[in-house]
């Protein structure tokens, strides 16, 4: 479903990413690991069309992102969910608003919104605080509506760059649970993470970065 | 009608955030539209008063003094049948003494001294109304005055021209002026919208991030642009008609241009409408303005 040919990015004509050649199959879930500066956001950025590689191909769905207009790009991102360390929830918004804004740049009728944003709740288990505002939710908890905004239009894919970055263990092993089952609904998962934890609970494939080149793509039975 | 509905809410939003940002802006609009408007005002009510006085002017169409009966009366023919004249009163020579005798009476001893009547006989022509301008004046008088019979043709030209001069000069400056105090309009609505889109930048991020296009983005934006125009330029018109009205009570009360106040006149309520939507419009404008240099700023 993904696949990178020979992909190079540079700032400041440094290389963050450095001739990178990887496929994804429809239905993965796959870890990428490494230190920071490993280039593994910037990978997430051209997967979502924010950067554009500089040399090489990326293909997502057969589609080539270097041949997407501007205009083509948020139609590209409603098809895929994006999980942020910082969760970029609206404070000002409840967690009905927050859920409910991709659908709603999307044009969904109200009755549609509705449906989704409680199956969406109901998935991360915070049905129940969906007139709540962010500010007064638990760390975790905006973590998991952070999930169900991601999910709540049925992405094909499910980027999350760090998303346990803040939180413990515990709170750690939940969100990891949560993504493998969406994962088992079917949805490829693609997490960008430097924790330990995450690698210890996932158990999936793991393609390791280092200064922007893939040194391994350790394949781990599920 | 959902989308609509959250474009409108987040516009409002947008204001209620930046409230003193936008209270200020809309105060500095209102007081640039209303700069332009004094202009406007002043433009609009010379320009009444020199058609209205136009249409007061009367051209004299003095004849030659040994003319006959018959040539009279070819004259005032030809003259019947040009367009450029709306309306046309044969004056005597016997008619132009006795008024003459009737409007200067102390002064009626000096002509019985010459003994003959020295006045001409004359046609007091009024020209229709798109004739009246004093380009078109003048190219009447000076067509007219080469037919056989006539001597002269004369109107108060000076006067005329100078009146149009003055309308056109100012017509000229609330061009200058309108144009200077818009563009600074714009520049007021854009920094505003900058602000707007700064301190929103977060959520424009996000919007962007689940895939909300352009057009979704930027709505509430222009919206906002819009709005302040408009409530500028309506502003800008309540404080000149409470100015207006205030000057007009002066003038009312000051005895010696007793009658003026009744010749001034507000902007009518079409000019209002079309000032507001200019307001409107200037406003969009300035909001667009941010938004292209904010989309080259993320870009």
């Amino acid at each position: 479903m993904i696949q990178l040919f020979h992909v190079s990015k540079y700032y400041d004509r440094r290389p963050a990413l450095s001739d990178v050649t990887l496929e994804i199959e429809k239905g993965e879930f796959v870890l990428l690991m490494g230190p920071s500066g490993a280039g593994k956001s910037t990978l997430l950025k051209l997967l979502i069309g924010a950067e554009r590689p500089d040399e090489g191909q990326i293909l997502v769905q057969g589609r080539s992102l270097s041949k997407l207009r501007p205009s083509e790009i948020p139609v590209l991102r409603r098809k895929v969910g994006i999980v942020l360390q910082d969760f970029r929830l609206l404070p000002k918004k409840t967690v009905f608003d927050n859920v409910s804004l991709p659908l709603l740049v999307q044009g969904a009728s109200a009755t549609e919104i509705r449906r989704k944003v409680a199956e969406a709740l109901r998935a991360v288990g915070l049905d129940h605080k969906k007139d709540l505002f962010p500010p007064g939710l638990s760390t975790g908890e905006q973590q998991r509506i952070c999930i169900a905004r991601a999910i709540v239009n049925g992405p094909i894919m499910l980027l999350a760059d760090e998303p346990t970055g803040n939180l413990d263990p515990d709170l750690t092993r939940e969100i990891i649970e949560l993504f493998k089952s969406i994962n088992a609904r079917g949805t490829t998962i693609i997490v960008a993470t430097h924790d330990p934890h995450v690698l210890a609970q996932v158990n999936r494939r793991v393609i390791a970065l280092d200064h922007g080149k893939v040194v391994s793509r350790e394949q781990v039975a599920s | 009608m959902r989308r609509l509905l959250y474009l409108l809410r987040e516009a409002v939003a947008n204001v209620l955030t930046n409230r003193t940002t936008t209270l200020v802006a809309v105060a500095t609009t209102a007081f640039t539209f209303a700069c332009v408007g004094v202009f406007l005002l002043l433009y609009v009510n010379l320009r009444a008063m020199a058609s209205s006085f136009e249409q007061d002017i009367q051209v004299m169409v003095y004849l030659q003094d040994d003319l006959t009966e018959q040539a009279r009366t070819e004259i005032e023919q030809q003259l019947k049948l040009d367009r450029a004249i709306g309306s046309l009163t044969f004056v005597s020579k016997e008619r132009a003494l006795a008024d003459f005798q009737a409007q200067f009476p102390s002064e009626s001893r000096l002509l019985q001294g010459l003994g003959q009547n020295p006045l001409p006989a004359s046609f007091v022509v009024t020209l229709a109304s798109e004739s009246r301008s004093s380009d078109a004046m003048r190219r009447w008088a000076n067509r007219t005055q080469l037919i056989p019979g006539v001597s002269q043709v004369q109107y108060n030209q000076e006067w005329v021209e100078a009146l149009a001069g003055i309308v056109r000069y100012l017509e000229v400056a609330a061009i200058i002026v309108g144009v200077i105090l818009s563009a600074a309009s714009v520049t007021i609505i854009a920094n505003t919208i900058r602000l707007a889109l700064y301190s929103r930048r977060e959520e424009i991020e996000i919007l962007s991030l689940i895939g909300a296009s352009t057009t979704f983005i930027r709505v509430p934006y222009l919206l906002e642009g819009a709005a302040l125009g408009l409530c500028g330029s309506a502003l800008s018109l309540a404080i000149l008609k409470a100015g207006f009205e205030l000057f007009r009570h002066q003038i009312h009360s000051a005895t010696r241009f007793l009658g003026v106040d009744a010749l001034l006149m507000f902007f009518s309520f079409d000019m209002c409408l079309v000032l507001m939507l200019v307001g409107l419009f200037l406003g969009s404008a300035g909001s667009f303005l941010s938004l292209l240099r904010f989309g080259e700023g993320r870009a």
